[in-house]
């Protein structure tokens, strides 16, 4: 296990640096010059020749990119054009609000749609199995800004319960989980969708594996041989999903931001692309990015604390 | 004395496109304590299906449709499926074909011993590790307090069909049914897990039901045969009876390439022109009469089915007579 | 030339397959729905302009935030122009997106995947790696990136996503490969000494048509509500032209006196992902059942 766990860190490490190389390149193919975008047409040459110099647009590419993976390893991705702010700060601010979102929607996710699954494949054909799969493909079908809209409408105006802004600045645990969980509930709906489907063909396959026909005939209760024997070798394929489906849903989460009004990443990076802040976006992708493959190391590690063939390899 | 497993014109069907179909039809046999009943058949006779439709294991959409199947004189497929639940594994075990996928992949296999105990008996984790440790030792797995921490995908198939054993035999069943419990292992590794279910059948005074191709294993092993074709038992008797006399078509070309009784390990049934019917597409009158040598529309063999005839020593053919014309 | 009885039996064979494989396909409810919706949406995309009771462009701010009547069956936006016009019209950008990214990220995808899966060594693991990292960034927050950064005309919306997107098809398609590859053919046209290429060619990639066909229908949904996001976030294409998502945002204002603007918009997109969705299982189920673990990740 010690083994595993130090290969899952080398990975980490690994992917971090190709994803800074990743968005250096993409930032870099993006046609058109940085320095003149982020000034506008009417700049100054001299102002330009400046600004390159700063962002180290003057060195040769390779160059570059040796700078910006240096920059980065001590966690300086540039400054904000627009506030003159390091942009890694800059971000970082909007974080905690995005990162409280992004858990209570998975968690959302996964506490519905995993059981979800798993009752659909025990009774599957039932009217349980057929109602649950149309929910789940509304649940894929349905953008999920419009669900915030309809969740709005519905919870905040006509039944009061929740309110319209998805954040508040009065203090109080209580009082902001009040205000996330309808956004929560918005955002988890879509990825509890797509669980809830996988969860459900992997159970159906597993349900017909010998060693589930070999516990039924030891006698084994029906309900241990679901949420039991079945269910740890069905969470394998779902694990592997849960690493894309969060970075999906950190792109949905911009949008459910925008919806109920709340601070966090989306609106900063969306302010940032409208404000020209190169720098800013960039910086904000790359948490994002980073933030995935941060969980995708620690389901690595799950993943191998529940299939004991992974950690032998 | 009462027979510890019976089984009485079982049959069981699939929904099919025209009607049911049915995968076995009037299946009766029977196996007493202390003795083994070898079924022999051609793959897709029915074999698998008699016995897990018997112990309500059949997949959906498939079901019993007629017959019985009683365990020391109970009908299990008149039990509720909780009742059911707990004579499986308890009173009647059962070893499948292909070890490498019997077990589960992500359990240690002592917490798999550990389920099958704890779901019939009110024992504490502990001692439930305990237990399956010294079934470890009692199947002969080397250093079973360490072994039992192990997961499947460090066992070899050999040892893994032992566990499947292990399991079957955990809490004392009665009546033991082994399906082909050795196809899928090497020739040297097949001898021991054979050995080893006979000592334990010796041992416990288990019934048991060895589902075989290799005609040796019969001679060695068993006490009586059966034989099935299409879905039927068309012979049955006692392993001398059958070998030395046999009284269907179908079970004299099993033996034709065998020269004498005492037949060599390993040999196994003698492949036969042409091939068994599907069991939604099974002649009328008898389901063997497009292979056999003896088939005659005087006899019937093209209008009436066959019915299993004789004290003991059983066939299902109408010219059970004229057969040794053949030979 | 006489005919065989052979000839007739196989031609009479090969008939009964296609009767067969056909009932497969028309006793599925779910194609069947998928078939019929996708038909008629294109209809409606094709024939807007003869289909829609008015321009969807056209202003009549004396009637603006009109409940549904006979003139407006839908009602007006805050522009007075014709909600179900405008709707109708909307479908051409969804499809247009659809179709378009589909095609492109999926012959990108097919041709990185199949190389990938095909090639093996160091150049797979090498383009794994890429499409690994690539996979870490959200996809929409890159589509969002990319338009701000060429614009938002429909092209540029579509080449976005398109990127943005392709690392998924990509990844899809490398398993599709790789389930492919261990088949006895492919040894077989190595053995008659075929060059990589053409075996990529004539046996890889036709093989793997079945999934990427189911794949094309789940990134077209993909790619439609991705552009409904980008306008509804304003990034889209522009108004006065309509799209689904640009009036759901134009209906945001109004959502509490007018909530069927937002809604019907909202209600035709999910009916276009619903309907692609169900034709993407429809042909899962019926293409080949082997083909639900390839194709069952990511999508
Ligand atoms: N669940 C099922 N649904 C439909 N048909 C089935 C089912 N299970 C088995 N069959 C069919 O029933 C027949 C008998 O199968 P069975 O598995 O009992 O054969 P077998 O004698 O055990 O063969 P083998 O020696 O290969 O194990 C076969 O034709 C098989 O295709
Ligand atoms: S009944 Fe007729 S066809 Fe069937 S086995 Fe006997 S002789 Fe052969
Ligand atoms: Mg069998």
């Amino acid at each position: 296990m010690v083994a595993y766990i130090a290969r899952c860190a080398a990975q980490l490490l690994v992917a971090l640096v190709g994803i800074v190389t990743v968005a250096f390149f993409l930032m870099r193919a993006i046609p058109g010059d940085p320095a003149l975008y982020m000034l506008g047409d009417f700049a100054t040459a001299e102002a330009l020749a400046t600004l390159r110099a700063r962002l180290g647009l003057d060195l040769p590419v390779w160059q570059q990119y040796f700078v910006f993976l240096a920059r980065a390893a001590q966690g300086d991705l540039g400054v904000s054009v627009v506030t003159g702010e390091p942009a890694l700060a800059e971000i970082w601010a909007a974080v905690p609000p995005s990162a409280a979102l992004a858990v209570a929607g998975m968690t959302v996710a996964v506490v519905a749609g995993v059981p979800l699954g798993i009752i659909a494949a025990v009774r599957q054909g039932s009217a349980v199995d057929v109602g649950v799969m149309l929910i789940a493909l509304g649940g894929i079908s349905f953008p999920v800004f419009w669900v915030g809209l309809v969740a709005i409408l519905t919870f905040s105006h006509a039944l009061g319960i929740f309110p319209a802004l998805g954040a508040t600045s009065e203090p109080g645990l209580l009082k902001g989980l009040h205000h996330l969980a309808l956004p929560a509930l918005v955002l988890g709906l879509s990825v509890a969708a797509y669980i809830a489907r996988l969860t459900r063909s992997a159970m159906l396959e597993v349900l017909g594996q010998d060693h589930i026909r070999v516990a039924r005939a030891m006698g084994v209760p029906e309900r241990r041989i679901v949420w039991k024997l079945a269910l740890r070798n069905a969470l394998i394929p779902v694990l592997a999903v849960i690493g894309v489906t969060f970075a999906w849903s950190l792109g949905n989460a911009i949008l459910v931001e925008a919806v109920f009004s709340r601070p966090g990443l989306g609106s900063t990076i969306l302010k940032a692309i409208l404000a020209r802040d190169y720098q800013l976006v960039q910086a904000g992708v790359l948490v994002l990015a980073a933030a995935v493959v941060v969980l995708n190391t620690g389901l690595d590690l799950l993943y191998g604390a529940i299939d004991p063939r992974l950690r032998q390899r | 004395m009462t027979a510890a497993f019976e089984l009485r014109g079982l049959t069981a069907a699939v929904p099919g496109e025209k009607g049911a179909v049915r995968l076995v039809e009037e299946v009766s046999l029977h196996v007493r304590a202390g003795e083994t009943l070898a079924v022999v058949g051609e793959s897709g006779s029915g074999k698998t299906v008699t016995f897990t439709s018997a112990l309500g294991l059949l997949p959906k959409p498939g079901r019993v449709i007629a017959g019985e199947a009683l365990l020391e004189g109970e009908d299990l497929l008149k039990l509720s499926p909780e009742a059911l639940r707990r004579r499986r594994g308890a009173r009647i075990g059962m070893v499948f074909q292909d070890p490498l996928t019997g077990l589960n992949p992500v359990f240690r296999v002592g917490e798999q011993i550990a389920e099958v105990l704890r779901a019939h008996l009110p024992i504490s984790r502990r001692e439930a590790r305990e237990r399956a440790v010294a079934l470890l030792a009692r199947v002969q797995i080397p250093d079973p307090a360490r072994r039992v921490d192990d997961y499947p995908h460090q066992f070899s198939g050999g040892m893994r069909q032992r566990v499947l054993i292990a399991m079957a035999i955990a809490l004392g069943p009665r009546v033991l049914i082994a399906d082909e419990p050795t196809t899928a292992l090497d020739v040297t590794v097949q001898a021991q897990v054979l050995d080893l279910l006979g000592d334990l059948r010796d041992a416990e005074g288990m019934a048991m039901v060895l589902i075989t191709h290799d005609l040796g294993v019969v001679a060695r092993q068993a006490d009586r045969v059966a034989v099935m074709y299409a879905g039927r038992v068309v012979e049955t008797g006692t392993v001398a009876e059958v070998f030395a006399a046999p009284r269907h078509p179908y079970t004299i070309s099993l033996f034709r390439s065998i020269p004498d009784v005492e037949a060599p390990a390993g040999t196994t049934l003698a492949p036969i022109a042409g091939s068994p019917p599907d069991p939604a597409r099974r002649p009328v009158g008898c389901a063997f009469a497009p292979r056999c040598f003896a088939v005659s529309d005087a006899a019937g063999c093209r209008s009436a089915r066959p019915l299993l005839i004789g004290a003991g020593h059983e066939a299902a053919c109408h010219r059970q007579g004229a057969a040794e014309l053949a030979a | 030339m006489s005919v065989t009885v052979e000839q007739i039996d196989a031609a009479a064979e090969a008939a009964a397959r296609r009767r067969a494989a056909i009932r497969r396909y028309t006793r599925h409810p779910g194609f069947m729905i998928g078939a019929v919706g996708i038909v008629l949406l294109v209809l409606v995309a094709l024939f807007a302009p003869w289909l829609a009771p008015h321009s969807p462009t056209r202003t009549d701010l004396m009637n603006s935030l009109a409940q549904p009547s006979a003139t407006y069956p839908l009602g007006t936006d805050q522009f007075g122009r014709c909600v179900l016009s405008r709707l109708i019209h909307g479908a051409q950008v969804s499809l247009q997106v659809g179709f378009f990214v589909v095609l492109i990220s999926l012959s990108a995808g097919t041709i990185i995947g199949a190389v990938a899966g095909y090639a093996g060594g160091w150049i797979e693991r090498a383009l794994v790696a890429v499409i690994d990292i690539l996979l870490a960034f959200p996809s929409f927050l890159l589509a969002l990136a990319l338009v701000a950064a060429r614009g938002n005309t429909l092209d540029s919306i579509i080449l976005a996503v398109a990127i943005a997107y392709t690392p998924r098809v990509a990844a899809v398609m490398r398993s599709v490969v790789l389930t492919i590859r261990p088949r006895p053919f492919i040894e077989a046209s190595r053995a008659i000494g075929l060059t990589p290429w053409k075996i990529v060619l004539r046996h890889v990639i036709p093989n793997a048509l079945p999934p990427v066909i189911v794949v094309a229908t789940v990134s077209a949904a993909t790619a439609i509500l991705a552009e409904a996001g980008l306008s509804f976030l304003g990034l889209g294409v522009q108004p006065p032209t309509p799209t689904w998502g640009n009036v759901i945002s134009e209906g945001q204002t109004a959502i509490t006196t007018n909530p069927l603007i937002s809604l019907s918009a909202g209600l035709c997109i999910a009916f276009t992902v619903v309907v692609l969705n169900l034709l993407g299982d429809g042909l899962r189920d019926t293409l080949d059942p082997q083909m639900r673990r390839s194709t069952g990740k990511l999508l």
